[in-house]
């Protein structure tokens, strides 16, 4: 079945057959829906899952996140004006003074392979940039921090999201090498997510939790 | 026994008087932190790029200072002079990589110049400069052979990455594999050239820093690691070993997967051994046993930034009551001590080493 060799397809990373691949599920019927959803999404999920057990290494992740954008790039303006097709918005970056972008863009490719928009306000982000990048229709914030020495710079972002009245309407989830659970939990964050595959599914159980709440 | 005669005891995995301690490496606050309990003058913190000439010399002496106040056994040198400043915020090495220098940690490599093959053709790479060793003869010349030096030489896969980026690097070695091995090769060659030097300079022990894995999981996976990094970083191993050097292997993270092609590889010693990452010292000194000395342990993610002395005090004796019996320990931070250290809990993992660090027949 051709969304089986698409998943497939996806973990070895090969962008050109994945493209083909697609094609030929458009031939037989199949719906850009149906692409995402049962190859391309349920593909990264096997990489997450691979990634979680120790069994594949960044360097997987990132060929096979390669391969899901160049999907991605097929699929999108067939996609455009189903709302249906995204699982959420999430502002994601590292925090003020860390430069670091590995952690955070696994995690951003991480989501994107759940269906998330990310709207990635970089490195070295003040707290006012998170602020500036936060509307209506953003359910998550992700903090990524290196450094112990920056970590406390989540803190200041989620006080100042305080302060501009946005945190009460998302939910805050934080990663990196500085921080902790018990970190996560002293600054007030709603989740803490270990690697970059917890991170995602963490983020499908925020948006979950903020419907029910609905 | 001095200094030196403890450190390269218990690099042999045998046991010293008692056990040595070991600063890895440290950043300007915690200098300047410590050395305020043992001397006047200093200046305010900031970047060591950014002092004049004469806070510079005041900061090397009190970094020597705190190394004979406290009974560190070694010191650890490192290049200095090897980097341009490009502007306010960023520095670029003698290999051409591009840091954004952070008053919150370390440069971090942002602008690479070998990303493709055809950034290699036209890339002349950098020859090592015996100036740049210039702490490793500061060094030498206070401690007159009392204390071991080290050396933190960057090793395969760090200087790679700075060169191709992290991302790149990680891809290449799918898409071009020779590609990458032409580039270990010449960091190989660099490295090889410098360990010349540090011999001819009076060096003791080459630690090879080269960051493989998060607290999680390598980052390569370990057939990447072999191929594309351990057989260079092995050469290293075995040229050092010939001119008489012991050698350290540093990285972070957690290096259980890995841990017996790094045994099987000829180091002299493993460090840091971060607590977060899985590397309990008794479960690694189990494992290791008399193959391999361990340096580090004491957590300053947590426990140094924000513990209190008497935990700290507390970490030691267990570090030592793990990894300490029949030798092979040295007692230093699960790291660097960045500038998020308390530095009277760096005191305290100092003068706690002593307390508990004696053996009782040696």
């Amino acid at each position: 079945m051709v969304l089986n060799r698409i998943l497939e397809t996806l973990q070895k990373g090969d962008v050109k057959q994945i493209a083909d691949l697609i094609g030929q599920a458009f031939d037989a019927g199949m719906t850009p829906e149906e692409v995402l959803n049962q190859g391309l999404i349920a593909g990264m999920d096997v990489v997450g899952q691979k990634f979680q057990a120790g069994q594949i290494y960044i360097p997987h992740m990132l060929l096979a996140a390669r391969a899901m954008h160049a999907a991605l790039d097929i699929l999108k303006p067939l996609l455009a004006g189903n709302g249906n097709a995204r699982a959420g918005r999430v502002v994601l970056g590292t925090v003020r003074g860390d430069h670091h972008d590995i952690g955070k863009n696994l995690v951003s490719t991480m989501l994107e392979g759940k269906g998330f928009e990310v709207i990635d306000v970089g490195i070295d982000a003040e707290p006012e940039k998170f602020v500036a990048a936060v509307d209506e229709t953003i359910q998550i914030v992700a903090m990524s921090a290196l450094l112990s020495t920056t970590a406390p710079f989540m803190g200041e972002t989620i006080e100042a999201l305080e302060r501009a009245g946005l945190r009460k309407n998302i939910k805050i989830m934080v990663g990196g090498g500085a921080v902790t659970r018990e970190f996560a939990d002293s600054i007030g964050a709603d989740a803490y997510g270990a690697d970059a595959a917890t991170a995602a599914l963490l983020a499908m159980e925020l948006v979950a939790s903020q419907k029910e709440a609905r | 026994m001095n200094g030196k005669q403890r450190i390269l005891t218990a690099l042999a995995v045998k046991q010293a008087d008692r056990v040595p301690l070991y600063i890895h490496g440290i950043n300007e606050a915690p200098i300047i932190g410590i050395g305020r309990h043992i001397t006047d003058g200093l200046p305010g913190v900031k970047d060591f790029r950014k002092m004049t000439d004469s806070e510079k010399f005041k900061v090397l002496d009190t970094l020597f200072l705190i190394h004979e106040t406290y009974g560190v056994d070694g010191f650890t040198a490192f290049e200095i002079g090897h980097e341009i400043n490009l502007d306010d915020g960023h520095v670029q090495d003698e290999f051409g990589v591009t840091y954004a220098l952070s008053d919150f940690g370390l440069p971090v490599a942002k602008g690479h110049p070998i990303k493709e093959p055809q950034d290699l053709t036209r890339y002349t790479p950098p020859v090592p400069d015996r100036g740049h060793l210039l702490l490793l003869d500061l060094a030498r010349d206070r401690f007159k052979g009392e204390k071991a030096l080290f050396w933190l030489m960057r090793g395969t896969f760090v200087r790679c990455w700075r060169l191709m980026g992290m991302e790149n690097l990680m891809l290449k070695m799918f898409d071009d594999p020779q590609f990458v091995h032409q580039v270990a090769r010449m960091t190989l060659d660099y490295n090889l050239a410098q360990l010349d030097l540090l011999v001819e300079a009076g060096l003791d022990v080459l630690v090879i820093e080269d960051d493989i894995a998060d607290k999680n999981f390598p980052l390569i996976a370990p057939d990447q690691f072999l191929e594309f990094v351990n057989f260079y970083n092995r050469q290293i191993v075995e040229a050092a070993h010939k001119k008489g050097l012991k050698v350290v292997r540093h990285s972070d993270g957690n290096l259980w997967p890995l841990l017996d092609i790094l045994l099987d590889s000829g180091y002299d010693g493993l460090n840091p051994l971060e607590p977060q990452a899985g590397m309990d010292m008794a479960r690694v000194k189990a494992y290791c046993g008399d193959r391999i000395c361990l340096l580090g342990n004491i957590d300053c993610i947590d426990l140094l930034p924000n513990g209190t002395c008497g935990q700290v005090d507390e970490a030691v004796r267990t570090a030592i009551q793990d990894g300490g019996k029949g030798g092979g320990l040295i007692i230093c931070s699960s790291n660097s001590l960045h500038p998020g250290v308390n530095p009277e809990n760096c005191i305290a993992m100092f003068e706690a080493t002593r307390k508990y660090g004696l053996y009782d027949t040696p």
